[in-house]
């Protein structure tokens, strides 16, 4: 059995690495912004899927967190001469430590009125960030002047939108595997135990208020990373970005996505930016992707708890059983 | 020796355990009375779950009331629950690695005292089977073994016989009756099972509007005319 899983580990590293080589070498300029601007959303609803597949919680904070994460980045990149993953660390370290204060409310909150809480949590942030700005080179501790953005220091061996793309994949990827260990280890045991009944999960011992905080510290890293990603990807950000009412676009795709598997959150991401980016390519409006979220969203909640990927997996293996059948 | 002194729990008006004082030094303790008596309240306030008005429980000695409630788990207070509680998307061994995982145990003790357990109560097959494919009895044998591992202290148990067959009922009784001997624990054991009661309790109390109506040996209680008056009404 357990050679078995490490065997299909080591196929699913294989297909992710040859994905970071060869993705960049197969698209134009543009579709490489686009992609990786995808790719850096669906780190974001990975956050987004753990609080709900994992402990039932539904944050609807991830967009403005993505926000704290770029402006620290962009904060140290101005005011230090810090190495680009320093500061990405240090982007999501301060969206974690955010994203646990948002917690607070979750230890004693649950279902609607904890997404109440976070989304008025969100707002307030998109009113920081209007007010504020994010900095783009100015004095003082702000650092916003009027005038056209400074550079946004990229790492050292990712000064191209195609190797950067690929550095985003890697930090993606690496992050990916966190949130396995994660799933897989004794905070996903505590988390599943919290999730069927609290009282259950203090009698065997978990510290429900600590693992709850965990988990949304480990959605707001996520978010913190996938902002600064972003700040290095367009070299400036604007408050309009991270507005609340995208966390809840972002909750919902990752729903129709699916919550349950790391596929689910790469769906989402593609949806989230890539869809729009086609639809503006086919000449068609992208705000018709509102529309078909939305018939996806009530597909996903009748049909498909597991959302998409939840059925690609679920596909695979039967045509897996299928083969093997047919086999003996 | 668990020693409850003086416990009142209150629900607004209602008071569900009334001043109640009762010294547990047997092995194995059967806890009966009818619905609402306070049985149920009582093992929730030894597990911290609800809010004690006034009172104690201490465990040789060490009260537990004031402690939070997975730090009295992680002391060695076990229990499961009338409605079972079992994960579906966990297995087996992930419950009983849940409670290790708390206590810090390592990595050597962890996998000998997952064995012991599963061995004990008699699923050490169904060890890799999630929570949703496990039939009622492997549930109910699954939250035994939970309370089993790192070395537990007290063991409450509320009603770990309902809704079993007459066979299930056998296998239980052995499984009760063999948590002392083997893991040294105590047993705190609610039911409304006199049968069962009576086959594996040495004494037992009695509740009845949160107030303990009889406290003795198992067999002298049982035949005691006000419990057979609480129980089939007056």
């Amino acid at each position: 059995m357990a050679r078995r899983i490490s065997g299909k580990n080591f196929i699913t590293l294989a297909v992710v690495l040859m994905v970071i080589w060869l993705l960049p070498l197969l698209l134009s300029s543009l579709w490489v912004k686009v992609v990786t601007s995808a790719v850096i959303f669906s780190l974001a609803a990975t956050g987004v899927s753990i609080l709900f597949a994992q402990l039932g919680l539904i944050n609807l904070s991830q967009v403005a967190l993505i926000g704290v994460g770029g402006w620290v980045l962009l904060r140290l990149n101005y005011a230090t001469g810090l190495p680009f993953t320093v500061s990405l660390l240090a982007g999501g370290i301060v969206a974690a430590i955010i994203g646990a204060v948002f917690a607070l409310p979750a230890v004693r909150m649950r279902g609607l009125y904890l997404a109440l809480v976070t989304l008025m949590a969100a707002g307030a942030l998109q009113i920081l960030f209007n007010a504020f700005q994010f900095p783009n080179g100015g004095e003082g501790f702000w650092g916003v002047a009027q005038q056209s953005a400074g550079d946004v220091r990229r790492p050292f061996l990712a000064q191209t939108d195609g190797a950067y793309l690929r550095y985003v994949m890697l930090v993606v990827a690496i992050c990916f595997t966190i949130v396995g260990m994660h799933r897989f280890a004794a905070p996903g045991r505590a988390w599943a135990m919290i999730r069927q009944s609290e009282a259950n999960a203090m009698a065997a011992g978990v510290n429900v208020t600590f693992y709850k905080t965990w988990a949304f510290a480990l959605s707001g890293f996520l978010a913190g990373i996938s902002g600064g990603l972003l700040a290095g990807a367009l070299q400036q950000l604007d408050a309009r970005t991270f507005v609340a009412g995208d966390s809840i676009l972002l909750f919902a795709l990752s729903i129709v996505g699916g919550a349950y598997h790391w596929l689910g959150a790469i769906i989402a991401g593609l949806l989230f930016k890539l869809l729009p980016a086609l639809f503006n390519d086919f000449g068609i409006s992208a705000d018709l992707t509102l529309v078909i979220f939305g018939i996806a969203l009530l597909h996903a909640i009748i049909t498909a708890p597991k959302g998409i990927s939840g059925q690609i997996l679920a596909g695979i293996s039967s045509l897996a059983a299928r083969r093997r059948v047919s086999r003996d | 020796m668990i020693d409850v002194k003086n416990l009142t729990v209150r629900f607004g008006g209602v008071v569900a355990l009334d001043d109640l004082s009762l010294n547990i030094t047997d092995d194995v303790v059967g806890l009966i009375g009818p619905n609402g008596a306070g049985k149920t309240t009582l093992t929730n306030a030894f597990s911290g779950f609800v809010n004690v008005a006034s009172g104690s429980v201490s465990v040789n000695g060490l009260n537990l009331i004031g402690m939070a409630p997975h730090k009295r788990s992680r002391w060695g207070l076990a229990r499961s629950f009338q409605k079972v509680q079992i994960v579906s998307d966990l297995t087996v061994e992930d419950h009983l690695a849940t409670v290790l995982d708390a206590k810090g145990a390592n990595r050597s003790l962890r996998e000998s005292a997952i064995a012991r357990a599963l061995d004990f109560v008699g699923i050490s097959s169904a060890r890799n089977i999630p929570g949703a494919d496990l039939n009622p009895y492997q549930r109910r044998k699954t939250e035994i073994a939970k309370c089993l591992v790192g070395a537990p202290r007290v063991i409450l148990l509320d009603e770990p016989g309902g809704g079993l067959s007459e066979h299930e009922m056998q296998d239980l009784r052995r499984i009760i009756l063999g948590i002392h001997p083997e893991f040294g624990a105590q047993i705190l054991l609610v039911d409304h099972d006199v049968e069962l009661i009576r086959d594996v309790c040495t004494s037992t109390a009695v509740l009845d509007f949160g107030k303990l109506i009889a406290y003795g040996n198992t067999a002298e209680v049982l035949r005691d005319e006000v419990v057979k008056a609480a129980y089939l009404g007056r």
